[in-house]
């Protein structure tokens, strides 16, 4: 392990400059922003998951005081494109889609027809009004079912609803499963999620005709790609689209795509003339924004009679719901490229299927591979399991070391700088498994169920442009960011990303200082509109940190060049050898010390604007720097979790007892922020393997479209997290950043379900199947007691 | 009053809102008019008198879960109410407006089956009072005219020396229960039961009392061996729906386990009070 | 549940006069008519807490009531919190523990403990989850604000000691 590395600002714990305005009600989120005159949208939406729209009557509806307007699909296909997918890989369909549906609905919430209002209760009394005629379709509703040969085609341009299927395969996977002491089954089924962020979404669009400019206010992770795809498909071009994020009341990667009611808000204020507001309420953000997860994998691990894994096969089949608006094998192929993560295998194969179904379509979650750590994990335990091995040996037997890297895992991904096996005994070590296992026991002889879950996470956290080429992926990783020293001296800064809720502000004003040398209170980040920030990529996985503040640290190192160069000029030095900018001041290396020149940046920006002639010749006038940052193709942190849980055999409560996370994630911006962002990643973690659900019936009706039903867990049911903070470096990336944010929720997934089955495992029960609900714990209990079992 | 009689079918009353108004926008629910109870501030009131306590419509959860005289006299009552919702729906949500509601699962209407209460009714044409038992006839249906508005609930005082139990199993804090247990006991002087009110929330379409169970109870001594018949007969009274989220088979376990739970608190808690 | 009604409103002190339709939300009647967006809707259920204002000093889900139901009765909203530019205890905690991150649920959560810690100045760790199980937050995983609301309740009885 190397040490982490020494800075003036980054790392330190700055509370956050943003939330003075949170605290007080000033936040200006997208609902609050008001233009004046401003329409009101409601959707009107399927009752049905699968069904032919014969005809739309919005006579009743249109003739309502206050109603503007209702329109449908063939509105909508004049005055927009379709959305086009059809990137060149193997094995995956093209799909496309209009902006509403023409022909058919695919799932219960597709909206058909939108209704434009003076006021929002006006337009949902309208919305109720607008009578649809249904011819009602048999439904797809179970991944299996739509693999069927006889299934109803949710696509109808698509020979199979299976729209994507790619296999791989490295090294010799059946050579080693021949020499193998074992072949270990395992089986693992993720439930299907959505975001929920509290903010749900909305968008308030202004036309400016006598511009034939669009302002799109909308709270979006990606300013620039949205203003891209909008313009793209308005067929206008990107000089008339303004993208404005404001604050972000959450996205998680549900305010990453264009989505079509959002679309549909900028047509209509286009074609009307007037500025047209939407804003979705809780039960169709539950039903019809975007869903997540719903995978099924399978494993097959051949071992050595001491639990190493000589080779490694993987099936999944990922349920992606009926729209596809990221390419379908966006997510899962992450999942396949990344499961060896913390082992060294290199005999893996994986089969990848992604498939359609009539329910609400898939997108990227907070850790869209967040099912990769409880299926790598979950198999190391069965593989301890079935061997009668300690759990921890058998982790401890495989691990990559130190001394393995760097380390090409069989997908040819490389990791550097990473540390899973010192995780794994930091987090072993504070929980003190021997402890743990004296209490277990005593604990059983009482009749307690008490169980320790381990899972150690790889997480690939930043995408370069390396990474989206090797994919096939039209794309790019790289981000761009600006710094600019106004004659004063104060600095403002800029970055492709947007914020969510995260706090970028403090974190990235702290990477500007550090490379510039000012306090992060003369710097101020502006980001979320397109006329202001740099094109950039914008705020996806865990890329913010080392992507955005990485990009920003080298741009303000950049500028700190300049700066320099002129104050050198200025003390009539060469150059600007034994110079820096310290707190704004210029400082001079003299015998060892820094001692002030009585320059500060005031004085170089003064003279850099204002008085440009006595500038060094070559230097240009100005201090206004800007750069793009490619980071390497992938980037990666690590952690190991450990969790202690108590089942009630009565009720099949689960009762977390402690909670523990050793985390590497390499040089830190903000430990305020990390700390958030881990006890956050966890919290969603533990509330999706535990609560949450999206529910369907057989005959593809939402059952969970409230808060009600789609249950969140409270402050009443997720632990306090311990945190043992690690920070070796990453060699590559700018102040050795490395990223983070989605890792805990991979951690809590798999460390919830190795603790739930430890506790267990006496029982003979493996749950193999997420949620872990009560019920779901009776039931497997219920069955162990029938089988001649203890009886709770 | 007059108000509920001139606008029929097209009004509903509205007291705390906190079940009304989430309907109303998720336009599940759309009366014409609403009738605000909430400045009846003579709805609000805990009145004790006669081995009755007669709780006012408008009183706020929060209340009946603190109120002195509820504490005392209705100990079951206050408990069960202390579990509703969350702290901030307590101080809104009302007795009246829970009992009209009538969600299967819900805490008061348990207490006022389990306890025996009347239901007192007014409207221009009169006054009517109603068993608890009678009041509630279905999921979220009870026996209320169109025109009628519930002022208040007459509780028989508890015992002094009644044994008692609320226990329940929800998802999440605050989630209305899977299933819930009401149960007031009293004995003879030999340590046998001669008073069992047994009831049962969440698992059928109305909160009931478990007669035979309470039957079986009648003239025995409460010991583990007891109590574990008494519940396994509770959790074959039931006949609770069967979904595949929330199977009848688990909802019987818990019903089991809560009784079983129950059954040896209020056996603990016998003459606490006193 | 046609036309407008002319009704008063008393928030944060001062009294409105507004014209409403009868079936309008409270919380929509705060935000579009009177500017006061710091109160948010998060749900239109009463599940999430985002909306939740004290009405008549009691903690209530501003998308549960009408605007027409609240004539006679004072209203607070969090835009009366620290109106004066200096943040109180439980503000200046949430900010110093990193109680909150996307700020959405930060105005339900204050308001609910400005009622609950004035009635009730000690609460233990779990008292304080149990309150705040009424308020969702999809960011932070609530264990920093519980350690906020512990440390503006230790240092609200310091400031009434003194
Ligand atoms: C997040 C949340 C969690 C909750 N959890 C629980 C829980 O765990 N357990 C539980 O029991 N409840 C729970 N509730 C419901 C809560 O207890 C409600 O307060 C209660 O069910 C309804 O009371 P209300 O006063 O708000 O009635 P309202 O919503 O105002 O009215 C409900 C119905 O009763 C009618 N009505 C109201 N008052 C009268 C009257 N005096 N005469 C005639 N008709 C009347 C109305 O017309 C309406 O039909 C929860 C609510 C929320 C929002
Ligand atoms: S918006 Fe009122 S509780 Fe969610
Ligand atoms: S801070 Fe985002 S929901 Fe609480």
């Amino acid at each position: 392990m190397t040490d982490a590395l020494e800075f003036s600002h980054i790392g330190k714990a700055l509370p956050r400059r943003e939330d003075f305005r949170f605290l007080t009600g000033q936040g200006r989120y997208l609902d609050d922003i008001k233009l004046p005159g401003a329409l009101h949208v409601a959707f009107v939406r399927s009752p049905h998951a699968h069904a032919r729209i014969k005809a739309i009557h919005a006579g009743e509806a249109c003739a309502l005081s206050g109603v503007v307007g209702v329109f449908t699909g063939r509105d909508l296909a004049q005055w927009t494109t379709p959305l086009r997918l059809a990137p060149p890989i193997e094995g995956l369909h093209p799909v496309e889609m209009t902006t509403l549906p023409v022909d058919k609905v695919r799932f219960h919430g597709d909206p058909v027809a939108v209704v434009v209002a003076r006021d929002r209760y006006i337009a949902e009394d309208a919305a109720e009004l607008v009578e649809v005629e249904w011819d009602a379709l048999p439904c797809a509703i179970d991944a299996v079912d739509a693999l069927a040969p006889d299934a109803p085609l949710v696509d109808e341009t698509l020979p199979s609803n299976l729209v994507s299927h790619q296999s791989f395969s490295a090294g010799d996977v059946a050579g080693a499963r021949s020499g193998a002491a074992r072949v270990v089954e395992s089986r693992f089924d993720l439930h299907r999620h959505t975001h929920v962020p509290m903010e749900t979404r909305g968008c308030l669009a202004d036309w400016d005709g006598g511009q034939s400019h669009l302002t799109m206010h909308i709270g979006t992770q990606v300013p620039h790609p949205m203003r891209g795809q909008l313009a793209a498909r308005l067929g206008l071009s990107e000089t008339q689209v303004t993208v404005i994020s404001p604050d972000i009341g959450g996205g998680f990667g549900q305010k990453i795509a264009l989505y079509r009611e959002e679309l549909t808000v900028a047509a209509l204020a286009r074609h009307l003339g007037r500025p047209v507001r939407w804003r979705e309420d809780r039960m169709e953000n539950l039903m019809a924004a975007s869903h997540a997860r719903e995978t099924r994998c399978l494993t097959r691990a051949a071992v050595t009679a001491d639990g190493r894994v000589l080779g490694l096969e993987l099936e999944l089949t990922e349920d992606f719901g009926a729209y596809c608006f990221y390419p379908a094998n966006y997510m899962a192929r992450v999942i396949a490229m990344i499961l060896t993560g913390p082992y060294r295998i290199s005999n893996y194969a994986f089969d990848v299927k992604v498939v359609l179904t009539n329910k609400c379509g898939n997108g990227p979650m907070r850790a869209p591979m967040a099912i990769t750590s409880w299926v790598m994990e979950g198999t190391i335990d069965s593989i301890a399991r079935e061997l009668g091995l300690d759990p921890l040996e058998v982790r401890r037997v495989n691990a990559i070391r130190a001394s393995d890297l760097p380390f090409t895992m069989p997908t040819g991904e490389i990791l550097e700088d990473v540390t899973p096996l010192e995780t794994l005994e930091a987090a072993a070590g504070a929980i003190d498994v021997p402890t743990f296992r004296t209490r277990q026991a005593e604990a059983k002889a009482e009749g307690r169920l008490l169980g320790l879950g381990l899972c150690t996470v790889v997480e690939s956290t930043t995408y370069g442009s390396g990474f989206y080429k090797a994919a096939g992926i039209p794309g790019s990783g790289h981000e761009a960011a600006w710094v600019r020293i106004e004659p004063s001296g104060v600095v403002n800064a800029s970055v492709g990303l947007m914020g969510s809720g995260q706090g970028y502000e403090t974190p990235l004003a702290q990477a500007v200082a550090e490379g510039l040398g000012v306090s992060p209170d003369q710097v101020r980040v502006h980001m979320g509109n397109t006329d202001v920030a740099p094109y950039g990529m914008g705020s996806r996985g865990g890329r913010g940190a080392t992507a955005g503040g990485g990009t920003l640290y080298l741009c303000a190192q950049k500028a700190q060049e300049k700066i320099l160069t002129i104050a050198a000029h200025m003390l009539n030095l060469n150059d600007m050898q034994g110079l820096r900018l310290h707190e704004g001041e210029v400082e001079r290396q003299l015998t060892g010390d820094w001692q002030s020149t009585g320059i500060g940046l005031a004085d170089v920006a003064r003279r850099a604007y204002l008085d440009p002639l006595s500038l060094p010749s070559g230097v240009k006038p100005g201090l206004d720097v800007s750069l793009t940052y490619d980071p390497p193709p992938m980037t990666y942190s690590n952690a190991t979790h450990a969790c202690e849980v108590e089942i009630d055999p009565e009720t099949g409560m689960i009762r977390i007892q402690r909670y523990l996370v050793a985390e590497d994630c390499g040089t830190v911006l903000n430990p305020v922020v990390v700390r958030g962002q881990q006890q956050g990643a966890v919290a969603m973690g533990l509330s999706g393997a535990l609560f949450e659900q999206v529910v369907y019936d057989e005959n593809g009706q939402n059952q969970s479209a409230t808060l009600a039903d789609y249950m969140v867990a409270t402050a009443c049911e997720l632990p306090n997290i311990e945190i043992i903070p690690m920070h070796t470096p990453n060699g590559r990336t700018p102040a050795g950043i490395k990223g983070m944010a989605e890792g805990g929720i991979m951690g809590a997934i798999g460390v919830i379900a190795g603790a739930v089955n430890d506790a267990l495992a006496p029982l003979g029960i493996s749950v193999e199947k997420m949620p872990l609900s009560p019920q779901s714990i009776r039931a497997h209990l219920r069955s162990a007691e029938k089988s001649g079992g203890p009886k709770f | 009053m007059a108000l509920m009689a001139r606008f029929g079918t097209e009004a509903k009353p509205i007291s705390g809102g906190q079940s009304l108004t989430p309907m109303m926008n998720m336009r599940i629910a759309r009366p014409a008019h609403l009738v605000d109870l909430n400045d009846l501030l003579e709805l609000d009131f805990i009145r004790v008198a006669d081995g009755v306590v007669e709780i006012g419509a408008m009183t706020r959860h929060a209340r009946v879960a603190s109120a002195p005289e509820v504490v005392r006299e209705l100990p079951l009552l206050a408990e069960a109410a202390n579990t509703i919702g969350h702290y901030a729906i307590r101080q809104r949500g009302t007795l009246g407006g829970s009992l009209v509601h009538a969600d299967p699962a819900a805490q008061l209407p348990l207490i006022a089956v389990t306890l025996g209460a009347e239901i007192v009714l007014k409207s221009v044409r009169g006054l009517r009072i109603v068993a608890a038992q009678d009041f509630f006839l279905s999921i979220m249906t009870v026996d209320i005219a169109e025109d009628e508005i519930l002022t208040s609930v007459r509780f028989p005082a508890m015992g002094r020396s009644t044994g008692w139990a609320f226990d329940l199993v929800s998802r999440r804090r605050g989630d209305f229960a899977m299933a819930s247990v009401a149960l007031a006991l009293d004995m003879d002087d030999a340590g046998r039961v001669s008073s069992l009110r047994f009831g049962i929330g969440g698992v059928s379409p109305v909160p009931a009392r478990l007669e035979v169970v309470e039957q079986a109870a009648f003239g025995h001594q409460l010991q583990a061996g007891m109590i574990a018949a008494l519940a396994a007969q509770a959790s074959a009274e039931i006949d609770p729906e069967d979904t595949p989220q929330l199977p009848a088979t688990y909802l019987r376990e818990l019903v089991d386990l809560l009784s079983r739970r129950s059954l040896k608190k209020a056996t603990e808690t016998l003459g606490e009070t006193v | 549940m046609s036309g407008t009604k002319q009704i008063f409103l008393t928030v944060n002190g001062e009294t409105h006069e507004v014209s409403v339709p009868p079936r309008k939300l409270l919380v929509d009647v705060l935000r579009d008519d009177l500017h006061l967006t710091g109160t948010h809707t998060g749900c239109e259920h009463g599940v999430c807490g985002a909306c939740t204002i004290l009405v008549d000093g009691q903690p209530a889900r501003a998308c549960l009531s009408y605007a027409v139901q609240m004539e006679g009765h004072e209203l607070r909203t969090i835009e009366a919190m620290a109106a004066d530019g200096e943040l109180k205890p439980l503000q200046r905690a949430l900010h110093e523990e990193h109680g909150l991150q996307c700020g959405f649920c930060t105005a339900g959560i204050v308001m609910t403990f400005e009622a609950y810690l004035r009635d009730n100045p000690e609460p233990t760790e779990d008292e304080v989850r149990d309150v705040l199980s009424g308020n969702l937050c999809r960011c932070t995983g609530y264990q920093n604000i519980v350690s906020a609301v512990l440390k503006a309740a230790s240092e609200m009885r310091e400031e009434a000691q003194v």
